[in-house]
């Protein structure tokens, strides 16, 4: 067994080099394919994190009747963390309102009026945020419901067009990567498979010499895996070297958005090491097959 | 290889081949070394003394067709019919027996059913009827697993040699001994003992594209005894050749027969078949048109 396995590692290796040109392109093929794949891969990733971005700001926004004890505050705040669809409440006091109001004015270069009020008329609020932008109408219904709440902005419009939008560009985000991923399976096995039947003189004399299945497969099949692998580590390596001035250049799009970059390439290493390997293993495995015992 | 002297029993010589060479199952080789020394033309007593309890007692030289039915068939075609999808008759109730040692010319014009015929051999087509039992085991019930067990026992030489570019000559052969997982401390011995037995030893590290057509031919020769086959099958092994090469490649399958292989040839070369009269089947449309010992390539009566 195990020097069928070195049998097979070292005619592996050997045919990867005998044939180097053939093996060099499935390599090269290769590793174009997962650089494309591993682009789209982030594109994705960083798509699902602008989508959540947009989502997050669907609130329900409550405003409270002046002179809601804190009290009662705390009370409601707690009934709404314990709702599964809320991911976080803020409360907004009057004072907060009217500081952010002035602020916004500021903003838009106008003159704040606000100075010449005694009072403030800006109610206090609760800001609660969703796990999940479609799921509004329970905390909006517990919020209409209690006695301190003066009304509750109505944002069913507004969600449901962010939920559309944020779902149809998942779902396409999703079709793309799959169309990708297919090109990417089709082309890399194509490629291996023109490595295999440049071999295929050399599979006819193993056939005819006597050569068990496996003596023939396993060979190809670490071949397919040295071309996987080589592919892997060139596309990881290139990933590598252009990801700092990649992310220094999109630091901003970076710094806004839920990402964390250190999942994300953990992610991408891994797809790449995965489809690399194994659609090197699949892609000699189905060729090799053709020429088997039948 | 040395030759072995003479003067010595065929016991000695048989011990001293062991001795001298990691032994490998090349049974038929040993026994028939003895055969090949310079005037041991008969070699029947030096076998007669191995003692081995191989089947190297029978005479190949001589009596053919009376020892036939007396030794034991390497292959038998029993009314075997091959007709391929597409409607296409290749071979038809084809019956035939080759016991081993024998040596066979197949002859018949192009498209008589030649090549199908070693397809069949080797397992590479089933026949559609009938038959077809190589060593013991009938082709058609073999386990798919044990085809290349089959394929180790029948040494194939074809026409255009089929030598790996990449290889040395050493390599080819060699190459045939990895792939079917001999360990590597008995390839090589056994490989420099085929390439002795072929006369390439000085050609050892020569690639195919340096070797002229007769070497090029030896060195499959070699590949396809290496494994030590009960049958040698050779799909017009001189069809590329001139005619004093092909009359080398043709001594040395005559050697090799000699050594107790049996040796199935299919050619075209008229003079060779008739030249040396040995047992000849014609093949014709598919059909088993002739079968003679001693005949020539075209039909005598």
């Amino acid at each position: 067994m195990i020097s069928f396995l070195a049998f097979s590692v070292r005619r592996a290796w050997q045919g990867f080099w005998r044939n180097a040109a053939m093996s060099l392109a499935a390599t090269a093929t290769m590793t174009l394919m997962l650089l494309l794949l591993a682009g789209f891969w982030i594109v994705q990733a960083g798509l699902l994190a602008g989508l959540e971005f947009v989502e997050q700001k669907v609130q329900v926004v409550a405003d409270l009747n002046d002179g809601t004890s804190q009290a009662a505050v705390q009370s409601l705040e707690g009934h709404l963390l314990a709702m599964p669809e809320v991911r976080d409440v803020s409360y907004v006091s009057k004072d907060e309102a009217l500081a952010r109001f002035r602020a916004e004015r500021v903003n838009q270069g106008q003159d704040d009026l606000t100075q010449y009020l005694n009072a403030n008329p800006l109610p206090a609020s609760l800001e609660v945020s969703l796990r999940n932008a479609s799921d509004y109408g329970p905390v909006s219904d517990l919020l209409q419901s209690d006695p301190n709440v003066a009304r509750v902005k109505n944002i069913a419009d507004l969600a449901n067009r962010v939920v559309t939008v944020t779902d149809f560009l998942r779902t396409g985000g999703i079709v793309l990567l799959g169309i990708v991923g297919a090109i990417v399976l089709f082309i890399i096995i194509n490629a291996i498979r023109l490595a295999v039947l440049g071999r295929a003189e050399e599979i006819e004399v193993m056939r005819l010499v006597g050569a068990s299945d496996a003596f023939i497969r396993w060979p190809f099949v670490f071949e397919g895996a040295l071309v996987g692998l080589l592919g892997a580590i060139l596309t990881v390596a290139i990933l590598a070297a252009v990801a700092d001035p990649l992310s220094n250049f999109m630091y901003d799009f970076f710094r806004i958005l839920p990402i964390r970059v250190g999942s994300i390439s953990r992610d991408v290493a891994m797809l790449v090491f995965g489809t690399g390997l194994g659609l090197g293993v699949l892609g000699a495995w189905v060729s090799v097959r053709t020429y088997l015992i039948r | 290889m040395p030759a072995i002297g003479v003067n010595q029993t065929g016991r000695a010589a048989a011990r001293l081949d062991r001795s001298a060479e990691t032994s490998l199952t090349l049974a038929p080789f040993r026994n028939r070394r003895s055969a090949d020394a310079p005037d041991g033309r008969d070699g029947a007593p030096a076998d007669g003394s191995t003692g081995d309890g191989t089947s190297s007692s029978l005479d190949s030289r001589g009596g053919t067709a009376r020892a036939a039915a007396r030794r034991r068939p390497v292959l038998i075609l029993n009314n075997v019919t091959k007709t391929f999808p597409n409607g296409r008759s290749a071979l038809r109730e084809v019956d035939l027996v080759v016991p081993e040692g024998d040596f066979v010319f197949l002859v018949g014009p192009s498209g008589a059913g030649k090549s199908t015929l070693t397809k069949l051999l080797i397992r590479d087509e089933l026949a559609t009827e009938g038959q077809v039992i190589l060593d013991g085991d009938d082709l058609a019930r073999l386990p798919r697993r044990k085809v290349p067990h089959v394929r180790r026992k029948v040494g194939i030489v074809f026409q255009d040699y089929k030598l790996l570019p990449t290889k040395t000559v050493r390599e080819n052969v060699a190459f045939a001994l990895e792939v079917t997982g001999t360990p590597r401390r008995r390839i090589g011995p056994a490989v420099d003992r085929v390439l002795a037995l072929v006369g390439l030893t000085a050609q050892a590290d020569q690639y195919p594209n340096q070797l002229s057509g007769g070497e090029s031919q030896r060195t499959a020769i070699a590949r396809a005894l290496v494994h030590d086959p009960r049958i040698v099958i050779a799909d017009e092994p001189t069809g590329n050749l001139d005619p004093l090469i092909s009359w080398e490649i043709l001594q040395l399958l005559l050697r090799i027969n000699e050594l107790g292989v049996t040796v199935l040839m299919a050619t075209h070369d008229a003079e060779v078949v008739t030249a040396l009269r040995k047992r000849v089947v014609a093949l014709e449309e598919g059909r088993v048109v002739r079968d003679e010992v001693g005949g020539g390539y075209h039909r005598t009566t």
